[in-house]
């Protein structure tokens, strides 16, 4: 996990075996500010491509040697956080269905519209930065989390419930002057900028330590 | 592989269960005739045989009322003048000719004295038991003395057993039944009927004793029969295997058609599945093989499109993509011609032959008897007198008139059965052409179809793949014939109601001998 990703502009994966149609698409994607790397084979794609890069992958259904639709489960089997949408070229409602239980991002039918393809590319990017954005603010919040001393997390837990500096006090056996240098620390280590930031950034930590 | 002898019967000839089965019946019917026809011959055997006894029963009698007349009358015969006219005793001899000699001991006399030893002790015992006795048995030779006690005189019979016997009555051929009948007494016997000698074939013995009904002549009554072999009921043992294996082969090849049937309506559907399969797997392929290069196509033109509405516009990527695009446009249109050369039909032009037109009417509606049938219809063929003959690849020409008739058929099925009506009819059309019309009395067709009709995949049924008048369309043009729907009639009204199709073809020239 690096935090350099996200500075990049968002890769494209565009797996196709047909060379006219990846020239094609590459060049249609790349035409709004989106970088594409393609890929002939399914095997190459799964062998070599990036898996830290932000953006989406874009596959072929009917591919020789392996279906997209087995591709899309072994990246899901592998862990592959990108959103992947599915091309076809003679979709069936079964087919669909299949590709959506499965967890495609979206499915699309060959030839398909520059609008409909790229509308499908942003929203499936957009989606992405914003998992690995969730994503890395919990990691953070969990490493905040962990330098806190055991007094500042139950007077943590006790802010996260609501009560105030001196029923804090009352219930920990502290003055209320003690408790506000433990609240100062802990706002100090968390980074939090507000009581409101605070509870939303580690309401769900405190509930899971607990 | 099988052996060569193997092949030459069809297979499953020997179908092993029903042929055990045969078997069953065939020895079931068999043993059944064999136990019959021995309980008829037993049956008829203790009925002759009792016949038999009565008859000799009834005969030995006879000898006991004489003794006893005689008894009862004492005639007065001299003893040395036996064969005395007036007297009545030597008559006897003549009456009944089983009475050898009638003796007379008076109380005076005695009797002859060669037998008088064993005709005074028959005496003695007649007289001691009341009836007449027995005496000088010589069985194997059938002749005895039948002795009465009387007072004064006393008689005896000299018996012919040969002669007692009854042959205008007897029940059976004596010189050839193969019942032996004897009579018997103390390990001697006497053979009234010599029967069939025990043969070593023999597989059932029937016998029966009694004694004769007469107590002055306790005499056994023998009678034994042994069926042989030969008697069994052999001819018809072999018709009925006859018939059993007859009904057995019958069976069996009216299951095998079955059998046969059912495999070719299998085989049948299995046809029409694998044909939609076909069908199905060529749309996929065509589909895949054409968006492809449409697919490229497409977003070519459309990167251009953006490229070139960028500010600045550019131009080079943009001219590159297009020229992508024309490469791809070719790509679809050889996919394209590539697909119409694999279903290419052969030119039937050049096969068309003069044929009778209504012939080809009357064949197609015999192979659609069935469907005919099924759906109560009965059509009504109207064939115009002197048709010449018409051009057409004949293959074709029954092609669409059975896609057409099946279409009536399919429309005949909304509408009640009573107005299922059907009209068939040729014509002769100006210019050396021959009209055929089809024309149901179904729903008809909606006239927003009416237009789409010939087009591939434009199909009214549920189901229908679009294709059967596209192709009867183009199976027409392609012998020279034209296929069209006939204009609605004006107004519709419901009598008129229907679809009529009317194929045109073209007259065969005249031959020379016409």
């Amino acid at each position: 996990m690096t935090d350099s990703a996200p500075s990049l502009s968002p890769l494209i994966h565009l797996v196709d075996d047909d060379a006219a149609v990846r020239e094609g698409l590459a060049l249609l994607i790349s035409t709004v500010g989106l970088r594409v790397q393609t890929w002939a084979d399914p095997q190459s794609f799964m062998a070599g491509f990036e898996r830290a890069s932000v953006g989406a992958i874009v596959l072929d259904v009917r591919m020789p040697g392996i279906s997209g639709l087995t591709v899309l489960e072994q990246l899901l089997a592998q862990g592959v956080d990108q959103p992947v949408i599915l091309l076809t070229g003679h979709g069936t409602v079964e087919m669909c269905r299949r590709a959506f239980k499965t967890g495609a991002a979206e499915f699309l039918e060959k030839p398909v519209d520059d609008e409909v393809l790229i509308e499908a590319l942003q929203n499936a990017v957009r989606q992405h930065v914003r998992s690995r954005e969730r994503h890395q603010g919990d990691q953070q919040a969990r490493e905040r989390y962990a330098q806190l001393s055991a007094r500042e997390r139950e007077v943590l837990g006790l802010i996260v419930e609501g009560l105030t500096n001196k029923e804090i006090g009352r219930a920990l056996e502290l003055s209320p002057r003690t408790v506000e240098t433990h609240r100062a620390n802990l706002f100090a280590k968390l980074g939090a900028e507000s009581l409101a930031q605070l509870i939303r950034r580690y309401a769900a930590l405190v509930d899971a330590a607990s | 592989m099988l052996p060569a002898w193997r092949r030459l019967l069809p297979r499953h000839a020997l179908h092993l269960p029903s042929l055990l089965l045969w078997v069953a019946v065939a020895c079931i019917g068999c043993g059944w005739l064999v136990v019959d026809r021995l309980q008829q011959l037993h049956a008829a055997f203790e009925t002759d045989a009792r016949i038999v006894h009565r008859l000799l029963s009834q005969r030995v009698v006879q000898h006991d009322a004489i003794m006893a007349t005689l008894a009862l009358l004492q005639p007065a015969a001299a003893v040395d003048d036996l064969h005395n006219a007036a007297s009545p005793l030597p008559r006897l001899t003549s009456v009944y000719p089983q009475i050898l000699a009638v003796l007379q001991r008076s109380a005076h006399s005695d009797w002859p004295p060669a037998l008088q030893a064993e005709l005074t002790a028959a005496e003695a015992t007649s007289r001691r038991t009341g009836h007449a006795a027995m005496a000088g048995l010589n069985l194997p030779a059938g002749r005895f003395y039948l002795v009465l006690a009387g007072t004064p005189a006393s008689y005896a019979l000299h018996i012919d057993l040969r002669a007692t016997i009854p042959t205008d009555e007897w029940p059976m051929d004596m010189a050839t039944s193969p019942v032996r009948v004897t009579l018997e007494q103390s390990g001697t016997a006497f053979v009234v009927q010599p029967g069939q000698a025990d043969r070593g074939s023999g597989i059932r013995t029937y016998d029966f004793h009694k004694l004769l009904a007469a107590p002055s002549q306790p005499l056994d009554v023998v009678a034994r029969r042994t069926v042989g072999l030969h008697e069994l009921p052999w001819w018809r043992m072999l018709g009925w295997c006859l018939l059993t294996a007859a009904l057995w082969a019958a069976g069996r090849a009216l299951w095998r058609q079955r059998v046969a049937r059912q495999r070719a309506e299998e085989l049948l559907r299995l046809g029409q599945v694998a044909r939609l399969n076909t069908l199905g797997e060529l749309a996929a392929g065509m589909a895949h093989e054409l968006n492809q290069p449409l697919t490229a196509l497409l977003s070519s033109t459309q990167a251009a499109q953006r490229l070139l509405a960028d500010d600045p516009p550019d131009l080079d990527t943009a001219q590159t993509a297009m020229t992508r695009a024309v490469e791809q446009a070719r790509r679809a249109s050889t996919v394209v011609g590539r697909l119409r050369r694999l279903v290419e039909r052969p030119d039937l032009a050049g096969q068309a032959q003069p044929l009778a037109l209504p012939t080809a009417v009357q064949d197609v509606l015999h192979l659609l008897e069935p469907e005919l049938a099924q759906r109560g219809v009965v059509p009504e063929v109207l064939a115009a007198a002197d048709l010449p003959p018409v051009l057409a690849e004949p293959v074709a020409l029954q092609q669409i008139i059975h896609n057409l008739l099946m279409n009536a058929l399919q429309a005949l099925e909304q509408v009640p059965p009573a107005e299922r009506q059907l009209r068939l009819s040729t014509e002769r059309a100006e210019s050396g052409r021959v009209t055929l019309s089809v024309r149901d009395h179904g729903p008809g067709i909606p006239p927003e179809a009416r237009q789409h009709l010939f087009e591939p995949f434009y199909t009214t049924r549920t189901g229908g793949l679009g294709l059967g008048l596209t192709l009867c369309e183009s199976l027409a043009q392609a012998m020279g014939a034209q296929l069209a729907l006939a204009p609605e009639a004006t107004p519709p009204s419901a009598a008129q109601r229907g679809a009529e199709f009317v194929l045109t073809l073209q007259a065969a020239p005249p031959t020379d001998d016409r």
